[in-house]
């Protein structure tokens, strides 16, 4: 209970301090809160005031979320982001806290989204969303002078990522977290910046099935494979797409229990030719690779090395990609 | 783990605060865990805190239940004179945890703002020190302070009870025992979030397994420290557990605040309802997404600053008058 809770703002500072803040501001994005809930945070976390100036007006809160009128406690620091309509900052004397970039950051990822959820000239997360109807989505394609029967893709980059050129992007909150969607109208996006996930090409209207698609191609990318298209996923990507992360199936589980050295094995075993030439490669000897082999059929609960086995290990292995390691940990459901 | 029940969303804030203090707020307490809650209790109120509210605290040893001794700290103003209202606090923490300093940041603003004299009180703590201890000590300290009202510079007049969670509870069963025995007349009591029925049964106790804050499992694990193994059969008082009172008539006016995401809510629903019933003062709020404690974790949000808001505007008209 609230005696084990230290406060937000007397945490060490050492761990998992970046995490602490990405979550709380992603909650409050993700769950729409307003401005003065992001300028609570942002001071609670930073520890002093946090303020924001929004075409004109300004609006300041304390530590204790109290809203500030007087006169600056501090000068505004250097952590400001000056965007065509708002601004946001911290006030402090002396030197910036460690975090107070990261806290500035991410207020400034939330103001901007508010921003463009309350503009009149809505950004493209209306575009991308699919709990919008086509009426709708078609209406804001039509005042940004975007033909309906268009082909786009959407490309999804991290919500820190810069803008690309002057194609139309928007900050938009996934299940993944804060992820930048960018609008690429017949090839006028070049050279985005990695990792990036393309979406599939599809009628404007239909930009929501796009989006999804790129954010599960994001989802798949790593250092040797920075850009993912979900085009290359072929059918896997309907596979992709019916996936409940939040859910994981019992192979995506068992997977996800395996020590990296089994699970190395696993996969030689499911790539190589032979038993044999998987020795050869995991640099093992024979017998040792065909006991594994066995206890690893026994711990599936199939062959890795059969026809469906390798599918299933093939489907698993992408799913467990699309979950977080700790749900993916988490004992199943009966 | 069962299909969970629907039940009402955090408040967006709160939930940023639960997102972000995941590590450090694990929804189900058990016994094991004890030794770190009483560690970990962070001393809200110290003797620096005070002397920056202006105010002074000196501590009294006092006869508990059975006689033996136990500690109360009495705080007012420096610049305290003459009698001004009584605050009789008693602190939460499942049973198990905390100190008389526990959640006392709650009560603190009605010192400074009332000229208010306050007692609260450590009382002796579950298991070692299981029903009737806790709520028996409580008692003995309240005794004491009326006794001794005039000489601490308080009208015994205007004296209420308040307390946080488990405090809350043996806050009510203080106010039910004073009743019951004729002991001293209080003038309201303040019931925060309090832990009142033992019975594991309502809806929200239910909603609330595994998520949130002090979920059912913490609660069960606190009423099991508290009454062994007579945790909801028919050998429990209603002192130790008020929900289980069937007669509040007679009571002090009561305040009564709870969030709407924690296990608590239904049996505070029902007590006011209960006193409401028995032809007594209450006053109930409700807060919608609001997880236990929530004004003493995350006291920077718009609905902690509500809460506490319409809290002390209660104490106000009671203690102003």
């Amino acid at each position: 209970m609230h005696q084990l809770v230290g406060r937000l703002n007397s945490l060490d500072p050492q761990a998992g301090e970046t995490l602490r803040i990405v979550s709380y501001f992603d909650v409050l994005i993700t769950r729409g809160a307003g401005l003065d809930g992001l300028l609570r945070g942002a001071a609670v976390l930073s520890g002093t005031v946090a303020g924001a100036q929004i075409r004109g007006r300004v609006t300041r809160r304390d530590p204790d979320g109290h809203p500030v009128t007087g006169h600056a406690a501090g000068r505004r620091h250097g952590s400001r982001r000056s965007h065509a309509d708002w601004v946001v900052w911290l006030e402090r004397d002396g030197e910036p806290g460690p975090d107070d970039e990261m806290i500035v950051e991410r207020l400034a990822l939330g103001v901007e989204l508010l921003d463009a959820r309350r503009s009149p000239e809505r950004g493209i997360d209306a575009v991308v969303d699919r709990t919008r109807t086509v009426a709708e989505r078609t209406a804001l394609l039509a005042e940004r002078r975007i033909d309906p029967a268009a082909r786009v893709r959407v490309l999804a980059t991290p919500a820190d990522a810069p803008e690309i050129g002057e194609a139309p992007s928007a900050i938009v909150p996934t299940r993944y977290g804060l992820l930048r969607a960018t609008l690429d109208l017949a090839g006028t996006v070049r050279r985005p910046p990695e990792p990036v996930g393309f979406g599939t090409r599809v009628r404007a209207d239909r930009a929501p099935e796009s989006w999804e698609a790129a954010v599960v191609a994001l989802r798949l990318t790593d250092a040797s494979t920075p850009a993912v298209d979900a085009a290359d996923l072929g059918a896997m990507l309907l596979l992709a797409q019916t996936y409940d992360p939040e859910h994981p199936h019992e192979d995506v589980r068992v997977l996800a229990r395996l020590d990296q050295r089994s699970a190395d094995v696993l996969r030689t075993l499911v790539e190589a030719d032979s038993v044999r030439s998987a020795a050869a490669e995991l640099g093992m000897h024979h017998s040792t690779v065909q006991a594994r082999h066995e206890a690893l059929t026994h711990t599936l609960g199939y062959d890795p090395r059969s026809t469906v086995g390798r599918m299933r290990y093939i489907a698993a292995a992408l799913l467990l990609r699309l979950t977080d390691p700790a749900t993916a940990a988490r004992p199943g459901h009966a | 783990m069962p299909a969970s029940l629907p039940r009402p969303p955090f408040d967006p804030e709160l939930e940023a605060v639960l997102a972000a203090l995941a590590d450090q707020i694990p929804p189900t307490l058990t016994a094991d865990m004890i030794p770190d809650m009483r560690m970990s209790s962070p001393a809200e109120v110290t003797d620096e805190t005070l002397e920056a509210d202006g105010l002074t605290r000196h501590d009294v040893t006092i006869p508990g239940y059975l006689g033996d001794e136990i500690t109360v700290s009495v705080i007012a103003r420096e610049d305290h004179r003459g009698l001004g209202p009584g605050v009789y606090h008693t602190h939460g923490g499942g049973m198990v945890a905390g100190n008389r300093f526990s959640g006392l940041s709650q009560a603190l603003p009605w010192v400074v703002e009332h000229d208010a004299v306050l007692v609260t009180v450590d009382y002796r703590l579950a298991p070692e020190h299981p029903d009737p201890y806790p709520v028996e000590d409580c008692y003995a300290g309240l005794l004491w302070t009326v006794e001794h009202a005039r000489d601490l510079g308080m009208d015994p007049d205007r004296l209420i009870i308040a307390g946080q969670s488990a405090g809350g509870g043996i806050a009510a069963g203080v106010t039910l025992l004073a009743r019951d025995r004729r002991g001293p007349r209080l003038a309201g009591q303040v019931l925060i979030y309090p832990m009142l029925d033992d019975r594991d049964r309502t809806v929200s106790v239910a909603q609330f397994e595994g998520v949130g804050v002090w979920d059912r499992g913490s609660n069960r694990m606190g009423w099991t420290a508290l009454l062994g193994e007579r945790r909801g059969t028919d050998d429990v008082s209603i002192y130790a557990a008020p929900a289980r009172a069937t007669d509040l008539t007679g009571l002090p006016p009561a305040f009564i605040d709870c969030g709407s995401a924690e296990v608590f809510r239904d049996e505070d629903v029902a007590y006011a309802t209960a006193l409401w019933h028995a032809g007594v003062q209450a006053e109930l709020h409700i807060w919608p997404g609001g997880f236990h404690g929530f004004d003493l974790t995350a006291p920077h949000t718009a609905l902690a600053h509500a809460m506490t808001a319409a809290r002390n505007a209660w104490v106000a008209r009671t203690l102003g008058s």
